[in-house]
Parts: structure tokens; sequence; C-alpha cells
């Protein structure tokens, strides 16, 4: 290590040279390294392959020990990263580089087609059988395959969304469980009612994810392919609605307005001042770490519907497993990534170690037999989960996701601090321009 | 200011950092116990004004130690400044997170900050006696052109110095923290102050009529006496180093790499789905804050910044 | 210099040892110049040389090789010269500024001077307290501050509440800027603190014994010594801080996820991390970043010009 080091400070010099003279980066894309500290990773006849594996799952590392005991000759380190948005901007940045990317990442749905349009994942159809695909549901399929004959990652995990309500407070209030948005902007004013500090939920401008699964429940689906062209729909009939319903509700202040994941958000689950949240399957894992002295107090049912009739719920995070289009071993990484997701084993671990929610359905039977052990006074916690997972509509996202989110960063941001429910509409149209803008700019095709 | 003093005569004997370096500054003026008692009376109203401003700044650090104290449950819920007896749970809890690698943080942090602080002391050393004590062509290019990095924030460098180190597959990896920090500005320009206070020209053209060698002159003779100087360039980049956050975070992708700095605000941002871990990041705040205050003490005296050495030219 | 007489030991002729010397400057300087070139000077150019380019996608943009490069003469400067949320954020960055500066730097003072007046007691705990944010990185001190900030866990509004009065939370837009200054006010009076009280031990005290022998206060004696004489050292630090401000970044960026009046454009270099981070698009990142440097450089060019003529004056 210390000798190539030395050497490796003396090419540094004499590379500078060369990114002087503007040389582009752009290069080595498949023949650098797997980049990890330098590993010798050439011959893959030659010693065992060694793969890193960038997550922010909790545990991980449990759950590779076991593919890494019965596997000798594919050896799979997990390297923590921060959740979702910093490990992409850093496989980002090294995909640009040509060099540091691991060999297999874990990626958001709607970050695979920004990952695909930056050549960061490796098509890896030829690697994973046939059989895999019929294992996941149609919706969850296609985040992965972006609607083409390519496979970009196996998905992981969904989340498909649901209430939380705290059972108890309801019972004092003699409130029902709402089952439209009618009935839960009437419960919305009968908590607030009750105490003005209280609240059923918050907008939250800081959670895009959040506001897209709302989106999605409404039929919203943001972007699409249309022939060779994307389109961006975000301003459609749908997602006006949702914003218009939130604004008037914030506008009569019976919802809060203040974001979520904030401590003084986790101060109001634990005082009981926020007593609802519209939230996905995982949610279980963040009310015991954030309130764990609320056990027992919570429910979990079927989002409020616009329609009854036809009832439908959106999807608020969930992650696949892909291979990096740097990896040298692209085969062995998609038969770790094949098996960390439908091997029943693999599963089960995933579900008891990490929390997650499994997306592959052949295993989720044994592997989802318990309910989680926060939820423990609801025993068919996830047979209901189950049931309300095969609402969720379909939605495609677009190569510029992160662009929208910012945009509602910033849009409802300043629409939720005013209060105003015009506003809320306003930024839906933000949101559009700007999205539309930045493919435009980029030089994408883009119908209109 | 008054008059055009020669450089080192009446300078030497003024300023702390130049001469008299082991002088403590909390100690008297020579000739002050003396009067104290006479016209000296304590004043309430200056203890009060300075008392009030060391609680200003000690109050959020009196909250990380109340917080360590409480369970995840409690941090959320009891009064803010009610201690709880949670502390070596949390501690347990945040040993215990992934094998103690926030251990492993800590140590990379020392290294990062102390090896890149040192070796940036060396470097600024080195230009600023050559700033101070030669006169040749090209001088004041040389330290405006130095001094103009100070203008490129790190955020802008980030993405850059990560392509570079990446023609070469240094990201990733200790260097491509470390080389980067060793090259500090503001070093330069405070080791260049004190090379110009602290190194008389007399004693350096001794040194050479005696036949000295131009590198053993610095040395052996004008390193010594800028050396109280050298302490607190040391510290200055060693702060530097440790509040970076920009660099490794971009640089680093193994965890087992990274800094306090970078650890710990991952602690934070474990996405939608997982639970900020709150309790673990501020006992992990109390734990790193410790040493640095360590350092602080003991090398209390040291920190005597001289930014314009102008200011005694009485 | 030049009736240096003494036989050299080793040899050297008088010409060889003024090479010698007229070389050594340089041998001083070389590793700082090769580490600046290598770390700071090339990834500036490089950067410069991005902030023309731009990025074209072709089609779907999916898949590999459907992106070129491409040069982009100044078209990133006029879009970011013209984007109102850069403007705004500038604007911004201007009233921080102003608000943060003189109040560090005037805290800083009348601390230093209160730690050197023989009147004030507890003096090394004061010091050692005020000094001690310096060591906490903006990262944590931003997340403490948080945590005291947010009216559902802060004990402030906690007492507040018990007095029964209606504050706004520190982040509603009108004083959002506050929280956030407040942060490098803290994280920087005491630094700022120990240079200016750095300049006024360096006075000699018998200053003080003749203007006390003229019978002047503690008071006069700050106002008409001590001050004129540190004022240097408060020019220095009033540039060092005001590049500082022209920077900040990790303050807002920390805070952002807690608020809603926190954009992702707040300050200048905000919108530069989310152009590279967010949006990927480094070019038009780079390119701002460049106005952000030119600009920070026009403001402290009269400060270079001043730490030539104040701090090495006596060299000439």
């Amino acid at each position: 290590m210390r000798l190539t080091t030395g050497t490796k400070v003396a090419a540094l010099l004499a590379t500078t040279a060369l990114l002087a003279a503007g040389c582009s980066s752009s290069d080595a894309g498949d023949s650098a390294g797997s980049g990890d500290a330098g590993d010798s990773g050439d011959t893959a006849a030659a010693g065992p392959v060694d793969l890193t594996f960038w997550t922010w799952a909790p545990n991980m590392e449990k759950v590779v020990d076991l593919w890494n005991a019965e596997n000798p000759d594919i050896q799979v380190t997990v390297n923590k990263q921060d959740g979702g948005d910093p490990a992409v901007t850093k496989l980002l940045t090294a995909i640009k580089a040509g060099s540091g990317a691991p060999d297999i990442m874990q990626a958001e749905y709607q970050k695979i087609p920004t990952l695909v349009s930056s050549d960061a994942l490796a098509d890896i159809a030829g690697n994973v059988g046939d059989d895999v695909a019929s294992g996941f549901p149609e919706g969850v399929w296609n985040g992965v395959t972006l609607g083409s004959d390519a496979v970009y990652a196996v998905p992981q995990d969904s989340g498909p969304m649901e209430f939380y309500y705290r059972a108890d407070v309801f019972e004092e209030l003699g409130l029902d469980v709402p089952t439209t948005w009618e009935e839960f902007a009437d419960a919305a004013r009968t908590v607030n009612e009750a105490d003005s500090d209280m609240y059923l939920g918050t907008f939250s401008a800081t959670d895009a994810g959040w506001f897209t699964g709302l989106s999605q429940q409404a039929g919203a689906s943001w972007w699409g392919i249309d022939g060779d062209a994307w389109s961006v729909d975000i301003d459609s009939e749908a997602t006006k609605k949702v914003a218009d319903y939130w604004g008037g509700l914030v506008e009569e202040g019976v919802i809060d307005n203040k974001p979520m994941y904030t401590p003084e958000w986790n101060a109001a689950l634990n005082d009981g001042t926020q007593i609802g949240w519209l939230s996905a399957v995982w949610a279980p894992g963040v009310l015991e770490g954030n309130a764990p002295d609320t056990a027992g107090t919570w429910e979990m049912a079927a989002m409020p519907q616009w329609d009854a009739s036809a009832p439908a719920t959106g999807n608020w995070g969930g992650s696949a497993t892909g291979v990096t289009t740097q990896s040298e071993h692209p085969e062995q990484a998609a038969e770790f990534i094949t098996w960390l997701n439908t091997d029943q084993e693999a599963v089960n671990a995933l579900v008891k170690e990490a929390g997650i929610y499994p997306a592959y359905t052949p295993a989720q039977a044994e592997a989802l037999a318990e309910p989680p052990a926060f939820f423990s006074n609801q025993e068919n916690f996830y047979e209901l989960a189950g049931e309300i997972a095969d609402t969720a509509g379909s939605f495609t996202y677009g190569p510029n996701v992160n662009v929208a989110f910012s945009a509602y960063n910033d849009a409802f941001g300043k629409a939720a601090e005013s209060k105003s429910q015009a506003e809320f509409l306003d930024a839906v149209d933000t949101m559009q321009s700007t999205t539309l803008d930045d493919l435009k700019n980029s030089g994408f095709n883009v119908s209109e | 200011m008054t008059t055009h003093a020669p450089t080192s005569a009446p300078r030497a004997g003024s300023r702390p950092a130049a001469s008299s370096g082991t002088r403590r500054p909390t100690s008297p003026r020579p000739g002050r116990k003396a009067d104290r008692g006479v016209g000296e009376r304590p004043s309430a109203v200056s203890t009060g004004i300075l008392l009030l401003g060391a609680a200003y700044c000690l109050l959020p650090v009196l909250w990380v130690v109340v917080a360590s104290t409480k369970s995840g449950g409690e941090l959320f819920s009891t009064f803010t400044f009610a201690p709880s007896t949670h502390l070596l749970d949390n501690v347990g809890d945040l040993n215990a997170y992934r094998d103690g690698l926030f251990w492993r943080w800590m140590l990379n942090t020392a290294i990062y900050a102390g090896v890149g602080a040192a070796l940036s002391v060396i470097v600024s050393a080195m230009a600023g006696y050559a700033l101070a004590k030669y006169r040749f062509r090209g001088k004041t290019v040389v330290f405006n052109l130095l001094l103009a990095g100070v203008l490129v924030p790190g955020v802008v460098l980030a993405i850059p110095q990560y392509l570079l180190l990446a023609q070469i597959g240094l990201t990733n990896t200790y260097w491509s923290v470390l080389l980067p920090s060793i090259i500090s500005p503001y070093g330069i320009y405070l080791a260049r102050i004190y090379a110009a206070a602290s190194v008389p020209d007399e004693i350096v053209e001794a040194a050479r009529t005696d036949g000295a060698s131009e590198a053993r002159t610095f040395a052996a003779i004008a390193v010594p006496m800028m050396l109280p100087g050298l302490v607190t360039v040391f510290l200055f980049q060693f702060v530097a180093i440790w509040n970076n956050f920009m660099l490794p975070y971009i640089m680093l992708g193994d965890d087992k790499l990274f800094p306090l700095t970078v650890g710990l605000s991952g602690l934070l941002n474990q996405g939608a789905s997982q639970p900020a871990l709150y309790t673990l990041v501020i006992t992990g705040a109390l734990l790193s804050i410790i040493p640095l205050v360590g350092l602080f003490l003991l090398l209390q005296r040291f920190w005597q910044v001289d930014l314009a050495a102008g200011g005694v030219k009485a | 210099m030049t009736t240096t007489t003494s036989p050299p030991r080793t040899g050297t002729t008088r010409p060889a040892r003024r090479t010698r010397r007229r070389l050594a400057p340089w041998a001083f300087l070389s590793p700082a110049i090769a580490l600046f070139v290598v770390f700071l000077a090339l990834p500036i150019l490089y950067s410069v040389y991005m902030s023309f380019r731009t990025e074209q996608v072709s089609g779907l943009g999916l898949g590999a090789d459907s992106r070129t490069e491409v040069w982009n003469g100044f078209s990133n400067y006029a879009q970011s010269l013209a984007d109102p949320e850069f403007l705004a954020s500038v604007g911004r960055v201007g009233i921080y500024g102003l608000l943060v500066v003189p109040t560090m730097l005037g805290l800083a003072l009348l601390f230093a001077l209160l730690l050197d007046s023989r009147r004030t007691r507890a003096r090394g705990f004061s010091r050692i307290s005020i000094f001690l944010p310096y060591a906490v990185p903006a990262v944590i001190s931003s997340l403490l501050w948080g945590f005291l900030y947010l009216p559902g866990v802060s004990p402030f509004y906690y007492v507040f509440d018990q007095l029964g009065w209606d504050v706004p939370s520190l982040f509603s837009s009108d004083l959002v800027m506050f929280a956030v200054a407040n942060i490098a006010v803290w994280g920087g009076t005491g630094f700022n603190m120990v240079v200016i009280y750095t300049a006024l031990k360096a006075i000699p005290s018998e200053l003080y014994e003749a203007a006390e022998l003229d019978g002047c206060t503690q008071k006069g004696i700050a106002l008409r010594i001590k001050i004129p004489i540190v004022v240097p050292s408060i020019i220095m630090t009033s540039v060092f801080s005001m590049i500082a401000t022209l920077q900040v970044f990790a303050e807002p960026t920390t805070l952002k996820p807690l608020s809603n009046t926190i954009s992702s454009t707040w300050t200048p270099l905000m919108k530069v991390y989310r152009d590279a981070f967010v949006r990927g698009d480094l070019y038009s990142a780079a390119a701002t970043s460049v106005i952000i440097a030119l600009a920070t450089f026009v403001l402290s060019f009269g400060f270079l010009r001043l730490v030539q003529s104040r701090a090495f004056g006596q060299e000439k």
C-alpha cells in the first residue's frame, strides 16, 4: 500500500498537466477499477471477487454476512452511506470522474432514471433470470426497466402509503378512521378544535417524496415517455387537486405547516400533538425510533380515498439494488443482488435486520408472518399492508427528479409558510415550469 | 505608529508571540499585581458582561451535556435542561453502532487534523519564512496568489479536486483528504507575520556570516524563534481541517474512513424511512468536543493570533 | 550585507553562495507552490474551463453515449447573472454580512477589552468559554442551535409560553436571518476576540502607566489608547470575516430541513451546491462560483493592498 501510494502521488503530479489541458474525464468508464482503495480485483479467474456495496439500509452487513459465508468466491463489503440523496450525489461524481464508484448501489426508484441517464447503472438483463421479473408487481418492475428491455436494478423494497393514527386519541375524541379525504378534513377539524395545539397531520414542504406519493394516489404521473420524447405532467388536475386540498387545510389552520423529521416533529409525536401520519409501510420503524414511549397506541389503516369505490394508494420510498457501470464483475454483482432481493433466507434477514417491506411477492408470506414489534397490537398489519399495496397506481419518474424535488422544497416551503391556498396552486405551476425548462435546457427531447 | 522603528528592537520585547511566547496571557503584566486594590476595585459591570458572554457561548454546550444524558424518548418529551441518567447507555449505544465505528471516526479525525495540520505547519513555515526574510523578484505576486486561495470556497473546489484525484485512483483514501488539507493560505499568511516579527534580520545575517547554509539557518535558528507562532498555525489549521465537511464528504465512500463531521451528519441523514439517530449524534458531538477542549486548554497560551503585526509600532 | 568578508569555510565561492541565496526562497516556497498549484490553482482553472462548457443530452438521455460536452460561451454566466434567485441570494448575504460582521467584531472587541481590564474577574474562565464555540464544527453547532430554536423543543419558547408571550418562530421568514446570523456570531466571536486580545497584550504597559499618571480612567484608556492601537487587527478580522460571510454555507444548509423559509438557493454558495450536486449541472455551478470568487476578490482587493502597506511595511 505504501509503495503504491508513493507512485500514485508521483502520478498525481503528472496527471495534473493533463487536467490543466482540459483533459476530458469521461473516458475510462469501464476500465477504471472498482475504485475501492486500490484493491486488486484484476482477474476474475484468480482468487475471490471483491465487491463493494453502497447502501444506507441499517444492519445490511448482517445480511451480507450470510452471503459471504456461503460464497467464498464472491465477497461483498458494505459501505454504509447517508440515506438516499448523498449516496447518489457521490455516485454521480464518481461516474463523472471515471473511477471511485462501488460495484453495487442501493438506489431509490425515483433516482433510477437519473442514474441511467448519467450512465451510472449497468444493464443486467442478461444476468437476471426471467423468472425473477415475474415475482415483482408490474409497477415495481417497470421502475427498474423504465419500460425498456433493459434491467437496471433488482427491486428490494417498496413503500405503499398508509394512514397511521393514534387509536387511543381517536377513541377519546369519538372519531372514526377517515376513509375519504373529506372525512379526513373533518377529522382534522375535530382534532384541532379539541386542542388548538393538536393536529391530525402536517403538510411537510421538505418531503417531496411524500407529496409525490399523495399525487400518485390521486392519479398523477409526473413524467411520461412519449415515443422518443419525455413529457412533464406535474400540473395535472390530479396534482392540483391534492395541492388545493392541503392548501385549504393549511390556510384554515387545521393542518400544521411544519416540516416532518425535525426535532420539533419528533417532540409532537411524543407529546401527542401530532396524532396522525400519512406515511408508508416502513413507518413503524420511524415511529419506534422517534417516539418509543407511544408503543401500542398507534394503528394503521388504508389511505383516505378520493373515490371510495376505487381505492388507491401511492408510494413513498422504496429502493432497488443495481450494478454500476464501473464494476468489473457485473455478472457476480448481479448474482448477489438477485440473491439479496429474492432468496427467502435473504429476504427474511432483510425484514428482520433492516426492517424493510420486501418487494418480492413470493418471499413476502414467510418473511412478513409477524407484525412489526411496534405494532404488535395490530395482528393483521402485513395482511392489510399487502391489500393496500395492491392498489398502488403506476407512476413514471423522469431523468430530473432532483430538479422537481428541489423545486418542490422551495415553492411549497414558501406556500406553507404563507399558509395560502392560492400559493399552493402556484407552487405546482412553479414545479412544472422549473422541471420542464430544465429538461429542455439540458437538451432532452421533450414533447409538450 | 509615530516613528518607523527598526524591525526587531522594540517589537521583540513587546510581541508575545514573537519572543516571549512562554508568557501566559492570563498572567498580569509586570507591575500590575501591585496596583490591585488602589483604584482597582473589581467592576461588577465588566465582570457581569463578560460572564454573560461566557454564558451565551456555553449555553449550547451545556445543552449538549444535558441532552446526552437523555434517552431517545426523553430527548423530545422532558424539559430541555432537565438532565437524566442515560449518558452511559447512550455511550454504550454509540459504541455498539456498527462495531464501534464512532471511535474509528475519532481516530480518523485525529489523523486528518493532526497529520494534516503538522504537514501544513512545515509547508507554511517554509513559505512564510521565505516571504518574510528574502527579497526576490516575484515575491509580491507569489504572496498575493497564495493568499488569493482564501477567496475560493471549499464547496467550489471539492468537485475539481475529486476529478483530479480520481485520475490516479486516490479518491476514497486517507490521502484524498490529507493532501488537499496541507495547503493553507491563512497558515502561510500567519507564518509570514510570525517570521517577520520573531526572526531578526541581524541573526539570520550572522548565521550566514558563520557559513551556515540557508536550510540550516532556517531549521536551526528561524524555526525555534518562530515556534510559538507555528503552534498557533498548527492549532488554526487543526481546527480548519476538523471543521471541513465538504472535502471528506465528497472524497470518501467508505464510512471507515470518515471523519467525525461526515460520520455524525450521516447519522442524522438516514433518509425518510429511518429515524434520525439524534441521541447518538448528540452523544457523539459531546464526545468529539471533549478532546478539542482538552487541546485548547493545554495549548491555551499559544492562542495568540496576530493578524496585523503592524499594530505595535508605537 | 556586502561587507561580509569572512571566507566561506566549505570553499564555496561568493557568487555560488549568492546564487544559492537567490534560489533559497524559491526552494522554501516550492512545497507550498506545488501544493497550491495542484490543489487550488488547477481545480480553479478547471472550474473556469467548465464554466464555459455545458452538457448536451440527446433523445431520451437514457443509456450510454447520450451525453456530450460542448462549448457554451458565456451562457452559463449570463444565466447566473440573470437568475432572480441568485440575485436574491446575493442580497440576502449582503444583509447577513451587515448583521454578522459588526455584531461579531463588536462583541469580540468588547470581550477583549474586558479581558484586558484589570477590574474584570473570572477572566480565565470567560476567555476559554467564549473561545470554545470555535472548536464546534458548523454542522454540529447548527444542529445544537436548531434544537434551541424550534419552538416545540426550545427552552426559550418554553419560558415564553409560561410567561404567556406569543413569540413568533425564529424560522419564520422575518427572523430566519437572525437565526442563521446568531450561529455565525456564536462560532466566530471567540476567535476574533483572541486576535484583538493578542494585539492588546502587545501594548507596552508603560503606555498605560503614563496615561494613568495623566489621570486617565480605565474607560478613557480603552477608548483613547487601546482601541486605536488594535484598529489594524480589527480591520484584518473584518476582511477575513467578510470573506467567510460571502462563503456562508454550512449553517443554513444544516438548518434547511428544519424550516420552510430557507430555500435551496438561500445563499450564493447554496445555489452552487444545488446546481452541482442536486441538479447535476457542474457547468453552471462552476460559472456561479467564478462569479462569487471574482466578487470576493473585488471586495477584498482593498484588503490586499492594506495587507501590503500595513502588515509588511516594515520589511521594506
